[in-house]
């Protein structure tokens, strides 16, 4: 043992002299800037997806509703309650917060000598740190959900513009597992769809490959699932909680896959109708399109006898006079309307109520009448020379229908919604088979950014050799004698006037004249009521032109409901929703005329 | 100068597999429990010694005073929810656990981890490497009643946990190595308010080591007390400084290279006499090597890049069928992570590999007959044991 | 790796490896084999280090499985060796072999393995004493079967004040209580029908 062995421990003592290194005042250290502290919600971004909550390891965090935030488009009104008593503070709820507005402050300290204090609302419940900009925040982008959305294979513009063939090809297996694995399952696009699909349930499904179970959950809420799964508005896809921080997941899609991926002889066995003793009740349904169809769908599934009466050659409605055929074709919709058919739904074509039957006939011969007309005559513009433009609406039908229509060169079309681009589209396409050549112009009043088309239905008709000129007014359309030969437009300064009434105002200076042998006028439609009869219209009662009905369908006529477009907003879903709402109330009537009669 | 040579002559015969038979009644046997409540003792677990004076003839580890179940809460959890509870196996060096786990999930479910996220993995993991050193050289002054050093080094770490707090966001338990990569970049500034901690480090470790082992003390109570016979090593599964120590240089980092290691350059240190005073001065040295490691990689790792790759949804991530075991070198030995999947969103078995269960049950109560009372603190605490790595 | 499990292969039953990494391998061998091959790899083939030594409840199956991870560290190759053990409810039931001889270690594994999985190895020292649990009577923990959620729930007290709830569920009852639930309305088919 060396001396130096016992003398060295000494040097110790040079540490008596040095500052002490005690923080002084523990209390009031600030911690680090991305210290994980308590917790801070953004109410204006918060949609109460529940996210948080379903990825809390501790169950720490509870959704609950909250006084001020209320559900709507979007939001399900709930937000998360932290019990700290739990909480670990990992931050994984950070991490996966759909829109960003979860996020932790560094403040750490906070002494309370009620237990119950360390439970409370982040946001709602206000708290000392709530505007503390230092704290735990993701780094960059979300990475624990997918934030892209999976590719599309379509036809390439140059392949689809000579046919009609459909143009999207459908999801591959591995896209949309990509696409279905994106979802979180919160739910908050089920209030959006007007038939409030169950969308969580069936994207687990084609998580899973269960797609035979995925499309009897898509037939729990909608018979037209292979048509909306193509031509749906996706209303669903604007309150997506993905849409946040990334793209919205492609709901519609994914529902086309699973309806793409069940054998169609599959469908019958797996669609049964329920078994229930027949009633001995007739319901008489006006128009196959899919709001009467629906409801033949739902009430032929409950015993009851449905007969549906169309007046064109084949049913489908709007689905097939109305939408192209390379946007839904029509083998899938006669696939789809021959499920709803195995219910026992009877289906007369070319039977025209107020030619080939009255509605007096039907009122007596069935228990229960539905009026589902839908849309389909086109509105005018009434300006000079509108008596030699084409209805939209009228020539897509004819298309359809296989008829003659006149293609010339130069066509001009007036509005800015998807009938719009469907009807300049299909005329495109007949004019590149006739011309080798596309010659279609679109004028509407809004700008590009509003108009009322789906923004991909825009962006299809561009690609097509469509060409748009937004922000203009149809003027006059002109004429050479009997031949139209364009069409006179003024730049639009203002759709509406200070009240926010339609009364646009027009730059005359900024006139245009859009050479054209066919202008086409798709600015809206409207329905053909007078297969009612004037005795009926009489009758009934009306609101500003339409048929009054009530919250189910109901007119002020007991025996008569009025569903799909000729009550509602134009799509599939939405008439899809009527359908089974009236469907639902005519039900309703009936059984209590059984207990009646019992 | 104090030597103990037990007079065994009042002793009975040992018994057939060489252990006494002890009979409490004669009163010439005590029974006393070292922990779990004791300054000498590493965390929560308790060695029932039996005594006869002040030898010690038998030792029993006792554990379970804070077994959570960890590896079965794990398998209730998705793969995701694992993250947060997998570094409380272990407090004071929590980020192999994170590691470890991250990086087996990464192989199951075979996702690729930026280059920077490894670079910074590693950095964290021998800062952890440096505050659990710190731990051991404070614990082994405190319970040879050193505590001075034991309140430099718990200073310096608190320093190095100041530096984890602007890192990962937390001081303890970091939870910023998720599957994928890490959660944030270095902080602006980082590299030089390290290079301040590791200054202050390096001075007091120079006032340690005068005290440790340029200490008459020290070197007593220490020298030739607690030898491990290398011969046992492989027996009992004996790793990292405590193997080292007896002049194995066992070392994960370079037997078996993860992360970057196979980037950077230093050097295992053995010693040969399998001492207390040699596992701590392989403790010191490899804590230096630390030290210059912490530096290497700041001044190799990549500037910018990516630390986080993105994942499969995690809120219903599923991962094949299969099992791997992903192993890492921590302060105390192989530490590593068995996991086994099934198919489902859920772990079927984590099974957790601490290196002090081995060292701190089989080889301590082999090692605890015969010694004196006072050198089973010194004893336990120079195998650098962690309780909650034998129970989870 | 793939040459010497060749070898092996001559006279064990080796069940088909997974190469799992270039260091890392798993094989199923028979339980009355595994004494030998341990043995043989321990002192012939440089596998000196017992890592750890586990077992996974394949309850859906009727299988525990053991697994024993040794190491070669001069060769850097982890070996892992699966046997599988018929699995018996009644704990203590299924028996594995003491491989303590071998490595002494082992027997805190295998004490272990009985008080959390059931599994008894006869002849390994000390192996029915408590390890972890003190005086625990219920299912062995770590079996798939014991249920974690419900034992705590049974245990312990939940703190009043809690409640969630679910986003669509609250939406639904919020925003359109009346529409037709399609399950309700499949529900009302049946009431209807009554």
């Amino acid at each position: 043992m060396s001396l130096r062995d016992v003398l060295s421990p000494f040097t110790a003592w040079k540490h008596v002299i040095d500052t002490p290194v005690t923080i002084q005042d523990p209390f009031n250290r600030e911690a680090a800037d991305r210290y994980r502290g308590f917790h801070q919600n953004d109410m204006d971004k918060c949609i109460g997806c529940g996210s948080c909550e379903e990825i809390c390891q501790n169950d720490a965090i509870d959704m609950v509703p909250v006084e001020g935030q209320n559900a709507g488009p979007g939001d399900s009104g709930l937000r998360p309650m932290i019990d700290y008593g739990r909480c670990c503070w990992c931050a994984l709820c950070v991490d996966v917060c759909m829109t960003g507005s979860l996020t932790m402050s560094n403040e750490y300290t906070w002494v309370d000598s009620d237990p119950d204090a360390f439970r409370f609302i982040p946001g709602v419940d206000g708290k000392s740190w709530d505007l503390e900009p230092k704290g735990y925040q993701r780094e960059d982008t979300r990475r624990l959900t997918g934030t892209t959305r999976a590719p599309m294979g379509e036809m390439e513009p140059e392949a689809r513009i000579g046919n009609f063939d459909e143009i999207v090809d459908g999801f591959t297996r591995e896209q949309a597992v990509i696409e279905a694995d994106r979802c979180v399952e919160c739910g908050l696009c089920v209030a959006t769809c007007p038939a409030h699909m169950d969308i969580p349930d069936y994207i687990s499904k084609v998580r899973d490959g269960d797609y035979e179970g995925g499309l009897q959950i898509l037939y729990e809420t909608n018979p037209f699932s292979q048509a909306c799964g193509r031509i749906c508005t996706h209303k669903c896809e604007t309150t997506c909680a993905a849409m946040h921080e990334g793209d919205a997941i492609a709901i519609r899609w994914l529902k086309r896959d699973i309806t793409d991926n069940v054998p169609r002889e599959r469908y019958f066995d797996l669609i049964q109708k329920p078994d229930v003793p027949e009633t001995g009740q007739k319901i008489a349904v006006i128009g196959a399109g899919p709001a009467g169809l629906t409801t033949a769908y739902d009430l032929a599934r409950k015993g009851h006898k449905v007969v549906v009466f169309e007046a064109l050659d084949k049913p489908g409605g709007m689905m097939r006079y109305g939408i192209p055929e390379y946007r839904l074709p029509y083998d899938v919709l006669d696939h789809e309307i021959s499920v709803i058919e195995s219910m026992g739904v009877e289906i007369r074509c070319n039977m025209r109520v107020g030619h080939e039957i009255s509605m007096q006939q039907l009122e007596k011969a069935y228990d229960a009448v539905v009026l589902s007309i839908g849309l389909h005559q086109g509105r005018s513009t009434r300006v000079p020379g509108s008596e030699k433009a084409e209805a939209a609406i009228d020539l897509l039908r004819r298309i359809t229908a296989g008829e003659e229509v006149p293609v010339p060169e130069q066509v001009a079309v007036i509005g800015g919604g998807n009938v719009a681009m469907d009807i300049a589209r299909s005329m495109a396409r007949l004019q590149k088979v006739k011309y080798d050549k596309v010659g279609v112009t679109i004028t509407a009043l809004e700008e590009l950014d509003r108009f009322l088309a789906d923004a991909e239905e825009i962006k299809e008709a561009q690609e097509e050799g469509c060409v748009i000129y937004p922000a203009r007014g149809p003027q006059e359309i002109t004429l050479e004698g009997e031949n139209v030969t364009g069409l006179r437009t003024w730049k639009v300064k203002a759709i509406f006037d200070d009240e926010g009434r339609f009364a646009p105002k027009y730059d005359e200076a900024d006139e245009m004249v859009h050479p054209a042998q066919m202008v086409v006028e798709a600015i809206g439609q409207m329905s053909d009521i007078s297969l009612l009869g004037a005795e009926l219209t009489e009758k009934l009662e009306w609101n500003r032109g339409r048929i009054m009905i009530d919250a189910d369908g109901q007119t002020s006529e007991a025996w008569l409901w009025a569903a799909g477009d000729v009550t509602s907003g134009p799509d599939v879903i939405h008439a899809v929703a009527d359908g089974h709402r009236v469907a639902r109330s005519v039900g309703k009537m009936l059984a209590t005329k059984r207990e009646k009669l019992q | 100068m104090f030597s103990f040579k037990p007079d065994r002559s009042q002793y009975p015969e040992p018994g057939p597999d060489g252990k006494l038979e002890i009979d409490l009644e004669t009163g010439k046997y005590l029974k006393l429990w070292h922990g779990p409540n004791h300054p000498g003792i590493t965390g929560n677990m308790s060695v029932e010694l039996t005594v006869c004076g002040d030898e010690v003839v038998d030792g029993k580890t006792h554990v379970g005073y804070l077994h959570r179940g960890f590896e079965k809460l794990m398998e209730r959890r998705t793969f995701i929810q694992v993250f947060p509870i997998v570094c409380r196996v272990c407090v004071p060096e929590p980020d192999f656990n994170e590691y470890c786990y991250a990086a087996a999930v990464e192989e199951l479910a075979d996702i690729d981890v930026p280059e920077m996220a490894n670079w910074i993995r590693t950095l964290i993991l021998e800062m952890g490497r440096f505050n659990s050193y710190m731990m051991a050289m404070g614990g082994i002054s405190g319970a040879l009643g050193l505590g001075v050093v034991g309140q430099w080094m718990t200073y310096t770490r608190d320093l190095m946990l100041d530096r984890f707090e602007e890192l990962t966001g937390a001081r303890i338990y970091h939870m910023f190595i998720l599957p994928g990569g890490v959660r944030a970049h270095l902080p602006e500034g980082f590299e030089a308010r390290m290079e301040e901690v590791l200054q202050t480090a390096e001075k007091y470790l120079a006032d340690a080591e005068k005290l440790m082992f340029h200490s008459s003390v020290f070197k007593t109570r220490t020298k030739g007390v607690g030898y491990i016979d290398p011969a046992l090593f492989e027996r009992y599964g004996v790793t990292g400084p405590n193997a080292r120590a007896g002049g194995v240089a066992k070392d994960v980092r370079k037997d078996s290279p993860y992360l970057v290691y196979d980037q950077l350059e230093f050097t295992v240190h053995t010693e040969t006499e399998s001492d207390i005073y040699a596992r701590t001065l392989v403790r010191y040295k490899d804590l230096q090597e630390t030290i210059q490691l912490i530096r290497q990689i700041l001044r190799k790792m990549p500037k910018t890049g990516e630390v986080m790759s993105n994942l499969p949804n995690v809120l219903h991530w599923k991962i094949p069928r299969g099992e791997t075991y992903i192993k890492g070198e921590s302060s105390r030995g192989e530490y590593g992570y068995y996991l086994v999947t099934d198919g489902t969103g859920y772990p079927r078995r984590i099974n957790v590999r601490g290196p002090s269960y081995t060292h701190a049950m089989a080889l301590l109560e082999h090692l605890i007959p015969g010694t004196n009372i006072s050198d089973v603190a010194a004893l336990m605490v120079s195998l650098h044991t962690y309780p909650p790595e034998i129970e989870r | 790796m793939r040459e010497l499990l060749y070898r092996l292969k001559d006279r064990y039953h080796l069940g088909t490896p997974t190469f799992q990494r270039d260091d890392l391998t798993f094989v199923t061998v028979k339980r009355d084999e595994l004494r030998a091959i341990l043995t043989e790899l321990r002192d012939v083939e440089g596998f000196t280090h017992l890592t750890f030594l586990t077992a996974v409840d394949w309850i859906e199956e009727g299988l525990f499985q053991l697994t024993y991870m040794i190491n070669n560290r001069e060769a850097n190759q982890s070996l892992g060796l699966r046997v599988m053990l018929t699995r018996e409810d009644e704990p203590g039931a299924t028996t594995g072999d003491t491989i303590h001889d071998l490595w002494p270690t082992a027997a805190t594994y295998q004490r272990e393995l009985n008080e959390m999985f059931g599994i008894n190895f006869p002849g390994s020292p000390r192996v029915d004493e408590e390890f972890i649990l003190e005086g625990w009577t219920d299912l062995p923990p770590y079996r798939r079967d014991f249920d974690t959620l419900a034992y705590s729930q049974q245990t312990y007290r939940e703190r009043p004040g809690r409640g969630r709830s679910d986003p669509k569920a609250h939406m639904q009852e919020t925003l359109y209580p009346d529409y037709p639930k399609p399950r309700e309305a499949a529900h009302a088919h049946k009431e209807e029908a009554k």
